[in-house]
């Protein structure tokens, strides 16, 4: 047999492989092993690799494309040998799919596949990119060519990964409590479907989850054509009626305001947490963050909120006010400047009701601001606000000139409202007995709506319920069927973003637990209920796009698979007409004075973070994400300002009943500076009671059961009493200041004025001079930029962390944990101070306690030069490279923890305990093969990502390149909504994270140590409205400890 | 020979109390000493000895449970990376210190008093260097590997032990120091062992005996080697006393940390450490000259000696927190300012630090008074006061400093588990426990010497009468 014949058959092989789809393709023949301890052993090895070869004709080992073949049959049996309990695990999807960004001719174990998708929530997408090695997904990074993502991420896209590998999820559709086969619920669907069909569909109601996907869109046109009588009703618990119907109060036309902070020099936030929260937090961070750099383009953000959060830590200036009269604010506001020449359109809006609306000096000082900068400023509200703020907001930005420069408005994706005012409708329905068959594909509406419809005992009343969602969750136990969910890095389907780019979304892995998507469920109803949702998805877009033209549709598919985008879907802007404010007035008149006449007791907010509605309440990467603000893992608390708790008289960590309208719920107080007095502020998604969600269950309180309908973000009235209990909340940072028991040591977060960074020479500029470059030093410094044998210079990895970006958003967290198989510890474990997380987002507050200012400051391993850690270990195992990376050797550890000890960054991490031990076989499916999977008693820390820099390594050697800046990106920088990370060799002049180093604002943190740390930080500016300056600007020294 | 009265001016005035007391021939010492071994187990020591063996018991369970689940058992946490085994490690170190500091620097500057106590205080050495070793290996995340990567060993990776670590220092320094103590306790034993050999009643004991006096003839070559060997390890275990509780302190000192970072410890380590031994030896010495019927040979002198031990390495200790306050100051470091300025004394763990001051800088004055130093009630009570000042002092040394550091995001609380506070009673079960089997199965005074110091003091006598005549 000689070598070519061998070739010839093996590119026969490939070529049959490459039509098969590529994930499954990945048999190769095996060489003889180079070394080899027998005769036997080498001819056994070649005979075998032979015989793979020729035993067939080519091709014919394998079965026809969608069947399983021999070879894939042995994969699969290997595979679910080895995850018995995970069940149809790691078999592949079925249907094809397309790799974005490299397309290899073959997939090569060992290295990792991209494919583009789109996630989710609240209706509208964000495009990712998920890693997928061997057919596990593993790591999600934006989508650099999608405009909501920009490449970035939020927390729940990060949080993805193990939300799909959690072995809680619904492994199989259940009526009435026995096990049926979606053949099963079929046969049921089509007679129940011809039976509603008989009198319209009357009887029969979708609860559906908010979406803007236009292949849900067309399949619910297609069931209520055939059911006219039917009814869909959407309802998220996190849904803004304001956004939803504000604009249509101003223009008539259902709109979506997009905020534009690239051209925004002034930005007004009336509770619009932007930068944190919401379908286009990474576009409007990175937009924020482009503006931010110092010097006379540097925008100017207000904010008016009653809770501190992302976006008001950023604020130069910031008022502190009750989430409900944030409205008489905006219409103080609207009085203001309906007052100045030019400004007139505005006027019919000085007549409305008058609340409190905070100092006015403040209001007229931004005024001025926005006046000023007509046409290149924004006002910006918030989703919890109701729609007259929207409306009003929308006036004034169109008032000021705005419209079509810093704002611009298209039409919205997700039709209807979906909040509780929808949800009421089908309350109602369903009490008046006129429901006979309720699908439900909301994300858990037991739990999450209002207290006041009683959902449960209602739906437990329909005769037939069905429920499709990932949990056995509250809704799961009310209704009769119930259906797994497909995850959404298992179901095919499209997505729309905010700005009507549409994105197909592909599976990266078959359901693993037999998952079903929303758009079977409809189908069935349909009578297509057999028809793939690979299928569903095609032909709509087939029938859209290519008039049903098949081979044209091919190439255009896969090319929009391969970039995570369908070309020309961008909506063009909206021509708004004149906003009518004497209409407008008329119209958000009344409800002002509704939301003006409730005034007394103390105001309770909701806020979703971190857990958004409760969909994530079993993710423990996001129960154990440190709050941007609170620090606070696990819980969610009643947070309010010092002030308040004095007045109740109770403190952080007592349990208290929290009263409303005679109902109660029991919560932990946790003081936070900077809100607003007379207030309480609690977090949904917590106190889930689910018996299987096992990670999220019981953990914080369930604030939708004190929530009603009529006050859905706000209300007043709230009353505490204390319990007598208390409950230890888990925070990772108890300190709150830079120098809490007073001493005089330099601040490891620097902020100043914009005034104080331009000005050369300025005391400020000078002691950060001092804060950088290199200390008198006996030793001789290693010279990393020496070239090596080859004449060639060696790369010398740092990077920057620009503090007048980071907004504390937390993406960078959950990446790294993903990134680097960081594992969770628990509530109890964070409370002994053994949080795992590489990153720790530091935060600090200065000024006085009830109004401070906010810096956020990530820190992981600094990558010292003359690492403290390094001499110390007495057995070598944390090294320093060539390149100048503090190395951590897992293997060689024996856990001392003396490195961690004398690191004064305390960056580093030790695994107290097996916190790997309890992984379910689907977790281990989710880790990243090249980072190591630590086990207990070893020291660990962020290592710059290090496998990444190894892998860009070998592919640039083997295209005989080098590393250019940008091309590789740490895990970290690479979740960044607002670009503050940046990195790359320092060697390299023309590098950015060269140029920061060298940026007037750079200083190392701890410089006077002389650990020469190779990640500088980039001091935060605050762009300070002279009118404000003296006033808010607080340089009183530092807010007192409060609590923790 | 006549046993005339010797007049008190004739008695040189550094030794004014008697060594021994009464008149006491050979036989009567080797009686008297012997006693304690050969007379069955009382009743006293049976119930000691239980509680000691259950606290050691108790020890078998937290080291079984450590392993078994890992060092998140324990209280520590990151930033404060080291708590109560390294606490605890340092504390028996340093309570071995004072056996060495008896056998060989006392033997060397020919300090009389020092025979009667020495093997008592050589074997507490011995069994707290045992406790201490305990911890080395217990602290690490991964023991069955730090067991021999801590040890220089040709491996086959071609990985040596990072001998910049002060870690490494210690596994010389610590084994160096057990070893040598160790030997120079049993060669001291020797001919004390030969003598029990031969009193022994039963064949087993005298085999057993037999077995561990190595052939001991008390011939005068025997003698003359014994001598020598004795001096040299004397010589050997000199600048132990110094040297194993200098690099002890390096783990500290060689480190950036404010509180650690601190060029006096090595001098303050070892006086400390002379301290808590001497500390430990009277407490452990008045029961048991009282019950054990050693008062003749461990007399009130010898307490009162020790008292002026505890006094002077108290006070240099003293000496060692004032200069870390005054250098905090004097440097202009504000990390270091903070530490000792703001967290030791207003901190959380501030309680520990006042403790400490009280018992460690406060209590030893009271041995100013010679009231005090004869009172062994006094003593006693003193003498655990400045153990437990002397455990603080490294609680302060180790959790406090690492409690609160540079950056204040980094830190946090410290409190320990029931598992750090069973290792911590559980090694005093073993010292107990290793105690009381000593003093029930070994003579617990140096016979020999003893009887050489009869000797030679009966000599000197004859000598001062025949010069008085």
């Amino acid at each position: 047999m000689s070598c070519d014949d061998n070739k010839e058959a093996r590119d026969k092989d490939r070529k049959v492989r490459r039509s098969l789809p590529i994930v499954t393709a990945e048999a190769s023949v095996k060489a003889p092993p180079r070394y080899w301890r027998s005769v036997a052993e080498r001819d056994a090895a070649k005979s075998i690799a032979l015989a793979a070869v020729n035993e067939f004709a080519p091709g014919a080992d394998e079965l026809p494309e969608g069947s399983v073949s021999r070879r894939g049959f042995m994969q699969l049996m290997g595979v679910s040998t080895a995850l018995a309990t995970v069940g149809a695990a790691c078999s592949k999807p079925r249907d094809k799919i397309v790799p974005f960004v490299r397309r290899p001719e073959e997939t090569v174990p060992g290295n990792p596949l991209h494919f583009a998708t789109a996630f989710s929530l609240d209706g509208y997408a964000s495009g990712i990119v998920v890693t997928s090695h061997e057919g596990r997904p593993t790591k999600v990074e934006g989508n650099p060519d999608h405009p909501s993502s920009l490449g970035a991420t939020t927390p729940y896209e990060q949080a993805l990964i193990l939300g799909l590998y959690d072995n809680d999820r619904l492994k199989e559709i259940r009526t009435n409590g026995e096990g049926t086969s979606w053949r099963g619920f079929l046969m049921a669907t089509k007679a129940r479907a011809e039976a509603l069909s008989a009198n319209g569909g009357k009887g029969l109601r979708f609860l559906v989850e908010p979406s803007s996907s236009p292949l849900l869109g067309e399949l619910r046109r297609r069931v209520l054509a055939r059911f006219p009588a039917a009814k869909f009703v959407a309802y998220g618990s996190t849904a803004s009626d304001g956004v939803d119907e504000g604009p249509k109060l101003a223009y008539g036309q259902p709109l979506v305001a997009r905020p534009h902070l690239d051209k925004a020099q002034v930005i007004l936030s009336l509770d619009a947490d932007f930068l944190g929260d919401g379908p286009e937090m990474q576009r409007l961070s990175r937009e924020f963050s482009s503006r931010r750099d110092p010097g006379p383009d540097m925008s100017r953000l207000y904010v008016v909120e009653p809770s501190l959060t992302a976006t008001g830590s950023m604020a130069d200036h910031r008022l502190r006010l009750r989430g409900g009269d944030v409205a008489s604010f905006a219409a103080a506001l609207a009085a203001e400047l309906g007052g100045r020449s030019g400004l007139q359109a505005l006027g019919p809006l000085s007549a409305l009701p008058k609340g409190a609306s905070g100092d006015p000096k403040w209001l007229k000082a931004v005024a001025n601001d926005l006046e000023k900068n007509r046409g290149r400023c924004v006002v910006v509200a918030g989703r919890r606000q109701p729609p007259a703020v929207h409306a009003l907001v929308a006036a004034i930005n169109a008032a000021l000139g705005n419209v079509g420069t810093a704002v611009t408005y298209v039409l919205a994706g997700v039709d209807g409202a979906s909040g509780a005012k929808a949800l009421g409708g089908l309350v109602e329905d369903v009490a008046a007995g006129g429901v006979d068959t309720l699908v439900i594909t909301a994300s858990n509406p037991v739990y999450g709506a209002p207290v006041d419809f009683k959902l449960e005992p209602l739906l437990r009343r329909v005769p037939n319920t069905i429920y499709l969602g990932m949990y056995q969750d509250e809704t799961a136990a009310a209704c009769k069927t119930v259906i797994p969910a497909a995850h959404p890095l298992e179901s095919w389907g499209d997505a729309r973003a905010v700005d009507g780019s549409t994105s197909i979304v592909q599976p990266l892995i078959a359901p693993l637990w037999g998952g079903i998507t929303e758009a079977q469920v409809l189908a069935a109803f349909l009578g297509e209920g057999d028809v793939t949702p690979h299928e569903l998805v095609r032909r709509f877009w087939l029938g859209q796009r290519m008039g049903g033209q098949v081979a044209a549709f091919d190439g255009a598919w896969e090319k929009w698979l391969s970039d995570g985008i369908l070309p020309d879907t961008a909506a063009q802007p909206v021509t708004v007409p004149e906003v009518n404010a004497q209409a407008l007035a008329t119209a958000i008149s009344p409800l002002l004075a509704a939301a003006g006449a409730k005034t007394d007791g103390l105001e309770i907010a909701y806020v979703a973070e971190k857990l958004h509605d409760g969909r994530f309440a079993n993710n423990a990467w996001l129960l154990e994400l440190p709050h941007t603000i609170t620090k606070l893992t696990w819980d969610n608390a009643a947070m309010m300002s010092d002030a308040t708790a004095k007045a109740q008289g109770v403190e952080t960590g007592d349990v208290v009943a929290l009263q409303l309208r005679d109902r109660s719920v029991e919560g932990t107080v946790l003081v936070v500076p900077g809100h607003v007095d007379e207030a309480v502020t609690v977090a949904l998604g917590y106190g889930r009671a689910g018996d299987a969600e096992s990670v999220g269950r019981g953990v914080g309180f369930n604030a939708n059961a004190i929530r009603v309908s009529d006050a859905f973000w706000f209300d007043r009235g709230l009353k505490l009493s204390r319990t007598g209990d208390t409950h230890k909340l888990a925070i990772t940072e108890e300190q709150w200041t830079m120098s809490p028991d007073g001493r005089t040591t330099p601040p490891p977060a620097v902020d100043a004025t914009l005034a104080d960074i331009l000005k050369e020479g300025s005391e400020f500029n000078e002691e950060l001079a001092e804060r950088r470059g290199p200390l008198a030093t006996i030793h001789t410094p290693v010279d990393y930029a020496k070239p090596d044998a080859d004449g060639k210079v060696p790369y010398k990895w740092g990077m920057s962390i620009d503090l007048n970006k980071c907004t504390g958003c937390n993406a960078c967290v959950v990446a790294c944990q993903s990134e680097n198989n960081i594992p969770v510890v628990g509530a109890e474990n964070v409370r002994k101070g053994r949080h795992m997380q590489w990153i720790r987002i530091d935060r600090y507050f200065t000024g006085p306690i009830d109004d401070p200012e906010m810096i956020t400051q990530p820190l992981g391993c600094q990558q010292c030069e003359t690492a403290p850690c390094e001499y110390v270990c007495p057995v070598n195992a944390t090294s320093h490279s060539d390149e100048g990376l503090n190395e951590m050797v897992y293997n060689r550890c024996i856990g001392t923890r003396y490195c961690s000890n004398n690191c004064p960054y305390k960056a580093r991490r030790f695994n107290f305990l097996n916190y790997t031990a309890d992984y379910s076989a689907s977790q281990h499916m989710m880790m990243n093969p090249d980072v190591t999977v630590r086990t207990r008693g070893i020291m660990e820390k962020c290592t710059y990502c290090v496998q990444r820099i190894e892998r860009k390594r070998i592919e640039t050697r083997v295209a005989g390149t080098d590393i250019k800046d940008g091309e590789l990106q740490t895990a970290c920088q690479q979740g960044c909504p607002a670009r503050a990370i940046e990195f790359g060799s320092l060697n390299d002049p023309n590098a950015k994270v060269t140029k920061l180093h060298a940026d007037g604002r750079r200083y190392d943190l701890l410089h006077e140590i002389g650990t020469r740390p190779r990640t500088a930080y980039l001091a935060r500016v605050r762009n300070l409205n002279p009118e404000l300056a003296t006033t808010t600007k607080s340089e009183s020294g530092e807010a007192e400890k409060a609590g923790g | 020979m006549s046993a005339a009265p010797v007049a008190p001016v004739s008695r040189d005035p550094l030794e004014p109390a008697v060594l021994i007391e009464g008149a006491q021939t050979d036989a009567s010492l080797n009686e008297s000493l012997l006693n304690h071994v050969w007379r069955g187990a009382g009743e006293g020591w049976k119930k000691l000895f239980g509680v000691a063996l259950a606290a050691l018991g108790l020890l078998v369970v937290a080291i079984s449970y450590t392993l078994y689940k890992g060092i998140g058992s324990w209280g520590n946490n990151i930033p404060v990376g080291w708590a109560f085994g390294i606490i605890n490690f340092v504390w028996w170190i340093g309570i071995g210190h004072a056996g060495t500091l008896i056998s060989a620097i006392l033997l060397l500057l020919q300090q009389k008093w020092r025979t009667s106590i020495n093997r008592f205080a050589e074997a507490m050495t011995l069994f707290a260097v045992m406790c201490a070793l305990l911890f080395p290996l217990l602290h690490t995340g991964r023991p069955w590997f730090a067991a021999y990567w801590l040890m220089p060993y040709p491996s086959v990776q071609g990985i040596w032990p990072q001998f910049k670590s002060p870690l490494t220092w210690d596994v010389f320094a610590v084994s160096t120091y057990f070893t040598i103590s160790l030997l120079f306790w049993f060669l001291g034993l020797v001919p004390d062992l030969a003598a029990l050999r031969d009193s022994s009643k039963s064949k087993t004991k005298r085999m057993i005996y037999g077995l561990f006096a190595m052939g001991w003839r008390g011939s005068g070559r025997h003698w003359a080697e014994y001598k020598w060997a004795y001096l040299l390890l004397a010589g050997l275990s000199t600048p132990l006393v110094l040297s194993v509780h200098t690099i002890v302190s390096f783990d500290f000192a060689v480190s950036v940390l404010p509180g650690w970072h601190t060029t006096i410890f090595p001098p303050y380590f070892v006086a400390g450490a002379v301290f808590s031994g001497f500390a430990m030896v009277a407490t452990w010495m008045i029961p048991a000259r009282q019950y054990l019927g050693l008062k003749h040979v461990v007399t009130v002198k010898h307490m009162e000696n020790m008292c002026k031990v505890m006094l002077a390495t108290g006070m240099m200790v003293s000496y060692g927190y004032i200069m870390e306050h005054f250098i905090a100051w004097y440097s202009g470091n504000p990390y270091e300012a903070g530490q000792f300025f703001k967290v030791r004394w207003f901190g959380p763990m501030a309680p520990v630090f006042w403790t400490m001051f009280f018992c460690n800088v406060v209590t030893p004055h009271i041995f100013w008074f010679k009231k005090a130093r004869t009172n062994m009630g006094v003593i006693w009570v003193a003498s655990i006061l400045i153990n437990v000042g002397m455990w603080c002092e490294r609680f302060n040394i180790v959790v406090t400093s690492l409690h609160r550091d540079f950056i204040p995001s980094s830190w946090h609380n410290y409190g320990p588990t029931w598992v750090d506070i069973t290792l911590f009673i559980g090694t005093i079960g073993l010292f107990s426990t290793l105690f009381l089997l000593f003093l029930k199965f070994v003579p617990a005074v140096a016979i020999t010497e003893v009887k050489e110091l009869r000797h030679e003091l009966e000599h000197a006598e004859h000598a001062r009468g025949a010069e008085a005549h």
